[in-house]
């Protein structure tokens, strides 16, 4: 639900979680700390401005969903979940440790507050035309939001999803694309190109809104939009820099799964995070 | 409902489903531009317009809506050829319907060699062994038209991650009216004592049919039915095999994998019993007639017979 919004404070925040979601990957040995950063303002617009959501009552039928189609991006939803209460804080500090309720790839079954469980990419938007879908049947009057990947859109069942969606009319339907333009082998640009990517969902049948997506008002304004949008479904496209924040690797396609085998590789990646201390949760 | 007697298992199918709708608001019909061939067009298409979905040509986008209506509460049944709902979605099925545990139910219609003039193309004979493979999967393959509709009544009453094979046209029934399905029992549709011959689906009509020709013969088969191959009733094949010694299997499907594997798989580590497995050896299909297809591959009632006869006269 909408909360008093001040920049100063949700520039905080955002540092915070980056400084966690990093500390999380470290922790863990592993991650996938790019598209997990690139989505940290976004993540937190949906939370904290648009959605719909009870943190006491994760099943509540009139809540938003939301499908984190790009179910490698994980961790910067656990973040916000867990600063939201859906589940305690100490949770964090348990990314991929064994018999974790948080695993890598977003898990509806452990985790409260997560609706659909993604991971093989490609999947979630038709999931979320599901759920949008049964809202439209019984009149619900929630919305669906569905996070998307850019390297995610070479899979062709997105494709099919963007022609259900727009047949059907789910006006319900708002997708945001990371477009951070790399993917684990390189520039989406080099492995398989996706422009006029709005132009695309356009033809598709879709509205389409073009933003910064590490501008707070950029982001709330557009997804208010998308949200009002009658008559078919929504695509935000939101230009993003992947793994922003974390100096060591933004804006590379290395960042996409990084590995910390040692103290100094988690000095590298925690050195250049715009925060460099503070009391973490776990 | 009319006489389910004569009627083709399509027709079975859409109208016991659409029955279901009749009375649960959450069931759905989900398709995937087969609605004709799965025989709820026109029936659920005119009666339940709103809960009719139909995904176009597009399979693993199908299997994804119906993840999200579970999600939400739905029962959705979603309808297409067996190739098409198993090996095509096989990781939309895996991710999203039974590691998610989301209450879908895939319906892989014209399995095997009833896919006819659609040939080797269109065969599927893995759904079976790939979908028994995944954890968290129910796999049904009903016998005749009272089964078919006892296991729908089931599944849309369950909220277990289901794939069931449907075979499109008319299937000699072999139950009646009073006949009930439970996922973790197999059918004795014959008490005997010199060999066990093992069914499901398709071809457990064939399998009645034999076991009475090999009676008026004096080979005494015992013939159990398996509706349901995940979960595997165990206990009762063991059990046979402990009593004859010899053990036949026959499916509409590849020998590797299916129910003839199961039963391996059960034998091997329980009963050591020797096993004849029928079906379609490890090859493609192919454009042909039923009789072709039986004689080609050596899964028709005659190889049934020979086999038995073989079995209870050595496997002991």
């Amino acid at each position: 639900m909408s909360e008093q919004f001040n920049k100063e404070d949700a520039d905080r925040t955002a540092a915070e979680w980056r400084y966690i979601i990093t500390d999380m990957i470290c922790r863990a040995g592993s991650g996938h700390i790019g598209g997990a950063l690139s989505l940290v303002e976004i993540m937190h617009t949906l939370y904290y401005r648009i959605m719909k959501v009870d943190p006491a009552n994760p099943a509540w039928s009139g809540r938003d969903r939301l499908v984190l189609s790009k179910g490698h991006a994980a961790p910067v939803l656990y973040v916000a979940l867990a600063y939201k209460g859906f589940f305690p804080a100490a949770w964090l500090g348990t990314l991929n440790a064994n018999g974790t309720k948080l695993p890598s790839h977003a898990d509806a079954r452990t985790v409260p507050g997560i609706d659909a469980t993604t991971g093989s990419l490609g999947q979630g938007l038709s999931v979320a035309c599901g759920m949008a879908k049964s809202a439209k049947i019984s009149g619900g009057k929630n919305s669906v939001f569905c996070i998307v990947g850019d390297g995610e859109c070479n899979e062709g069942q997105n494709w099919e999803a963007a022609l259900f969606a727009a047949h059907n009319k789910l006006d319900n339907l708002v997708a945001v694309l990371d477009y951070n333009k790399l993917q684990i082998d390189g520039f989406t640009a080099d492995i398989l190109g996706l422009e006029p990517l709005t132009d695309k969902w356009k033809a598709f049948g879709w509205e389409v809104f073009e933003i910064d997506g590490h501008d707070w008002d950029e982001v709330c304004d557009a997804l208010q939009k998308a949200i009002a949008v009658k008559g078919k479904p929504a695509m935000i496209v939101a230009h993003t820099i992947k793994a922003k924040g974390c100096g060591a690797v933004e804006g590379k396609a290395e960042s996409h799964n990084i590995r910390i085998p040692d103290q100094a590789a988690y000095d590298l990646y925690m050195g250049g995070l715009e925060i460099q201390e503070m009391a973490l949760p776990y | 409902m009319n006489n389910l007697h004569d009627m083709e298992m399509r027709t079975v199918y859409a109208t016991v489903l659409n029955e279901l709708m009749d009375n649960n608001p959450d069931v759905m019909c989900l398709e995937a531009d087969l609605s004709k061939a799965s025989g709820t067009n026109p029936t659920v298409v005119n009666q339940h317009p709103d809960r009719f979905v139909n995904a176009g040509v597009a399979e693993a986008n199908m299997i994804g809506i119906g993840a999200g209506l579970a999600i939400e509460g739905r029962i959705p049944f979603c309808a297409t050829f067996s190739c098409f709902a198993s090996r095509r979605v096989y990781d939309q099925i895996y991710l999203s319907v039974a590691y998610a545990n989301t209450n879908v139910k895939i319906i892989g219609t014209a399995p095997g060699i009833t896919q006819g003039p659609n040939g080797g193309t269109h065969m599927d004979f893995q759904d079976i062994a790939i979908l028994r493979a995944m954890p968290n999967m129910h796999v049904y393959s009903p016998a005749d038209p009272y089964e078919l509709r006892a296991m729908i009544r089931h599944m849309a009453a369950s909220k277990q991650p289901t794939y069931m094979q449907l075979v499109r046209g008319q299937v000699a029934p072999v139950f009646d009216e009073t006949h009930t399905f439970d996922p973790e029992r197999a059918v004795m549709m014959r008490e005997g004592s010199d060999v066990t011959l093992v069914s499901t689906g398709y071809m457990t009509a064939f399998a009645v049919e034999v076991a009475d020709v090999l009676a008026g013969e004096g080979v005494s088969v015992e013939h159990l039915h398996y509706p349901s191959i995940k979960p595997f009733d165990a206990e009762r094949l063991v059990a046979s095999a402990r009593k004859t010694g010899g053990v036949v299997t026959v499916e509409n499907q590849s020998i590797i994998g299916g129910l003839g594997g199961a039963v391996c798989e059960v034998l091997g580590e329980r009963c050591p019993t020797r096993i004849k497995r029928l079906g379609v050896p490890d090859q493609f299909g192919e454009v042909a007639t039923e009789q072709y297809l039986f004689d080609k591959h050596g899964f028709g009632p005659k190889h049934i017979a020979a086999a038995c006869r073989e079995l209870a006269t050595t496997g002991k």
